[in-house]
């Protein structure tokens, strides 16, 4: 049962790095909004598209 | 998409299209708008090819306006201090606007903003309705960017209040972290607790297992304390209050279990909970910031409409010439002035020519109002169809609608709270458990010294209020997501607890149950002279013709029975009527006394509109206002519901008696003041009833934010919004009888969730107290009684029978 005292450690050290991220995440306003980035791989990726859209549209 | 098509709406905004209008070929089909601006945003998104934006929307967007506005005072550095932030490469500025309705117009604005050369980082988040553009103002100007986001139909406003908004943002992310941490950490203290409980005969060493013990109070305490600390505080307050609740009942649930764990860890005893504790915190957080969540959307958006008024004025100078300044610059005695369409910066004092002015933010009435030079006209009113100019009188925070904002928030701070059954319980749950305990630990003490303690111990644990406590959250997270989807916004946490008690239902105005569209029921001609007698459609005619030109809310009428024919010399006159030159006869249109001689007029023209030649009368019109079609069903329905329906409104008598007779309004009372109408609402309450009411106007807010609970529907003044329980996003009077089902259907959901868990606690609480309960028994009793009530409380976001 030694293998025990690198195990646990290990999943502390674990445990304390996903907080760690999940932290990171939050503070980085990455679940700030969760309803605008799903749309986005709903819409495809047009390759052709025009980087400057005509102006005159307005 | 089609089926809008067919019915001729705008392919864009989805208002009605009159015959014409623009047309564009859009996805591999003809579409057609109400206007070249919603077209130019149309074609637009096509050349960008952002159509998919048509696809991914769920909600219309907002109308375009065809003309261009001029934002170049926006790149003034005057303008733009205190707003912008210097950012790496550039600067940034937070906007709201009022046109971003659902998660396609972020995107979009997103996509088409990113386009731009020189524009370096946008946010634009849907929820709060907010739009963050950072820029390098090198490459390119803000200008150049708003008028991008005028053109889709967004039109920008600089935000206020950034700190409040900040600290909820603050405060949102502190949420989201303690549930994090609290789900990482209940995740592990789970897999150590397995450990332990794997071990059913005994087998590992009491130093292994001690060991693992001690791990878990290391990963369990950060969750109970840091995690759970909104619940632990909670609890404070409401002990220092004396008035235990659901926090009182969640923290001593949590620390029972915790510090039940610690002594048993210690003692070298039988079980630890530590798994439950955090389990329990992890499930807790998760539903209340669900049920928060559902409320910030509703308040976010609702605060950022309030908060959209004018940034800049176009002020005169002394010496000639004008010059844009920020509204805070405003002082009494300038001259301002605003141009067709845009908001009033401040109170004044209106110049130079008669303007027609809605007050729409003000008091809900749509209906723009004739104002005379001279008069009094009000910041966040807007100019409806020409420039104005006004010599500012009051500016800031002194303005009306200032006052108005400060009358809604003591309003709110001064209104009678209904203790929330689901704390009543709780209290008494509490006070209960704690006699209990003390009286079973008394009792173990006198017969058996020994076990006292270990039963008191596993008596307190198994009751631990698990199921009790995650009855009613779990029950109103579900509840708000629900409503959310009906379109009705809960803005206060106990508004659903109250709508549910709610005896009576007020209206605030005629205006909240009818279209606000005057509609023409009778046309009476005069039939005792022969010569000049006049048919019905004649009548109507010569009267739409005069009322062609006219601005008035009454001229609407008319509109309809318009043949063409042609007018000349009409002249206004105010107060009074029209008069004009129709098919070579002078006509005269409006009071009696006005369209006749004053002799023939008689005491019961009250009401009619006149038709005749300055002599005579040759016919009369009876107008109303035409009730809403959903009106009548939906007030049925709400008696049918057993709510007693009164009408409080500002109009005149006799028009409100005939309107409330149309819909079966048992209680209807005329011309009151918002302090009568509050005086009112106040009799109601002292006679025991529980006052929900309806409406839409600001200058009525404080009878809103004095009824127990208030509905605000959503075309209504943005600020009314605030002073409301509810917000109903969606224009139809139904929502009022689906949400108070809802509201019926949660409570009594909870009620039966109170019942389970009860009823869980008082068969497991006496075994307990005998010290007959294995901690297998007590798992496995305390993870279905939570289960039950978890889905039980599911069962609310299914659609509901009415």
């Amino acid at each position: 049962m030694t293998i025990l005292l690198l195990l646990i450690p290990l999943s502390l050290a674990l445990l304390v790095g996903a907080i760690w991220a999940f932290a990171w995440a939050v503070r980085s306003g990455q679940f700030d909004d969760l309803e605008t980035p799903p749309l986005d791989i709903l819409a495809d990726d047009p390759q052709d598209a025009p980087r400057q859209p005509p102006r005159d549209a307005a | 998409m089609t089926g809008r098509n067919a019915t001729r709406r705008c392919h864009h905004c989805a208002e009605p299209v009159g015959p014409g209008g623009p047309r564009l070929e859009l996805d591999g089909a003809l579409r057609v708008f109400c206007c070249e601006g919603c077209a130019g945003a149309a074609r637009w998104i096509r050349d960008a090819r952002l159509e998919d934006y048509y696809r991914l929307r769920s909600d219309a967007s907002a109308r375009v306006e065809a003309e261009a506005r001029d934002y170049a005072s926006w790149d003034r550095d005057d303008i733009q201090a205190g707003h912008v932030r210097d950012v790496p490469g550039g600067r940034e500025i937070t906007l709201v606007t009022d046109g971003m309705r659902c998660a396609a117009c972020a995107w979009l604005i997103d996509r088409a903003l990113t386009r731009e050369p020189g524009v370096l980082d946008i946010g634009a988040n849907a929820i709060t309705g907010r739009i963050r553009i950072a820029w390098d103002p090198a490459r390119t100007r803000l200008s150049v960017a708003l008028s991008r986001l005028a053109a889709l139909g967004f039109r920008p406003a600089l935000a206020r209040g950034l700190e409040i908004e900040r600290a909820r943002e603050a405060s949102r992310r502190r949420w989201l972290l303690r549930l994090g941490a609290a789900g990482l950490g209940a995740l592990q203290a789970m897999m150590f607790a397995e450990a332990l409980y794997l071990d059913t005969q005994g087998h590992m060493p009491v130093p292994t297992r001690d060991f693992l013990r001690w791990i878990t109070f290391l990963v369990s305490t950060p969750v109970i304390f840091w995690s759970g600390w909104p619940f632990l505080a909670g609890a404070w307050r409401e002990l220092r209050h004396r008035r235990p609740g659901m926090d009182s009942l969640v923290a001593a649930g949590t620390l029972l279990a915790w510090g039940g764990s610690v002594v048993e860890t210690l003692r070298g005893g039988p079980q630890v909970w530590y798994d439950t504790a955090v389990m329990f915190v992890f499930l807790l957080l998760a539903a209340r910031l669900l049920e928060q969540r559902t409320r910030a959307v509703a308040s976010a958006q609702v605060d950022a409409l309030a908060q959209a008024q004018p940034a800049l004025a176009v002020r005169e100078k002394s010496a000639g010439g004008v010059e844009t300044v920020a509204t805070e610059q405003l002082l009494s005695g300038d001259v301002v002035r605003i141009a067709a369409g845009e908001t009033l910066p401040a109170d004044g004092v209106l110049l130079d020519a008669p303007a027609a002015i809605s007050e729409a933010l003000l008091t809900g009435e749509s209906h723009p109002l004739d104002h005379a030079v001279g008069d009094t006209v009000l910041a966040g009113t807007v100019s409806v169809d020409r420039p104005l100019r006004i010599r500012v009188t009051v500016a800031g925070s002194g303005t009306r609608l200032s006052a108005l904002t400060r009358l809604v928030e003591q309003a709110q701070a001064h209104r009678p709270r209904l203790a929330r059954l689901a704390d009543r319980v709780a209290a008494g749950f509490v006070i209960g458990l704690l006699l209990v305990a003390t009286i079973v630990y008394v009792w173990w003490h006198l017969h058996q010294p020994t076990r006292a303690f270990e039963v008191l111990l596993s008596l307190l644990v198994i009751s631990c209020p698990c199921a009790l406590s995650l009855s009613v959250p779990a029950a109103l997270a579900a509840a708000h997501g629900r409503l959310s989807k009906l379109g009705v916004l809960a803005t206060r946490p106990d508004a659903l607890d109250t709508l549910v008690r709610a005896s009576d239902l007020v209206f605030d105005k005629t205006g909240t149950l009818s279209t606000g569209r005057p509609e023409l029921v009778d046309t009476e001609c005069r039939r005792d002279d022969g010569i000049a007698a006049i048919d019905a459609a004649t009548a109507r005619a010569i009267a739409a013709a005069l009322e062609r030109g006219s601005r008035h809310p009454l001229a609407r009428a008319f509109a309809a029975f318009d043949d063409g024919r042609a007018v000349s010399g009409v002249r206004e006159v105010a107060g009074s009527g029209v008069e004009g030159i129709v098919d070579g006869r002078l006509w005269r249109l409006g009071l009696a006394s006005f369209a006749m001689q004053a002799v023939e007029v008689t005491a019961n023209d009250d009401g009619r509109i006149w038709l005749g030649d300055g002599h005579r009368s040759l016919a009369a019109f009876r107008l109303q206002e035409a009730a809403r079609d959903d009106a009548a069903e939906a007030l049925a329905c709400l008696q049918t519901q057993g709510l007693q329906l009164h009408l409080y409104s500002g109009d005149a008598e006799a028009s409100v008696a005939e309107f409330a007779a149309r819909l079966r309004l048992p209680d209807a009372v005329g011309r009151l003041q918002p302090e009568d109408k509050l005086a009112r609402v106040r009799a109601l309450q002292a006679g025991g009833k529980v006052v929900a009411m309806v409406g839409d106007g600001l200058n009525d807010a404080p009878v809103l934010a004095g009824a127990d609970v208030s509905l605000v529907v959503s075309r209504g003044a943005a600020l009314a919004q605030q002073a409301g329980d509810f917000v109903l996003t969606q224009d139809a009077l139904a929502r009022i009888p689906a949400a108070l089902d809802l509201a019926r259907r949660t409570q009594r959901i909870i009620r039966c969730n109170l019942a389970w868990a009860l009823g869980y606690n008082l068969l497991a609480l006496p075994l307990a107290a005998m010290g007959h309960v294995t901690p297998w028994m007590a798992a496995l009793a305390m993870v279905v009684s939570s289960l039950t009530v978890t889905v039980n409380a599911l069962r609310l976001t299914r659609p509901g029978r009415a």
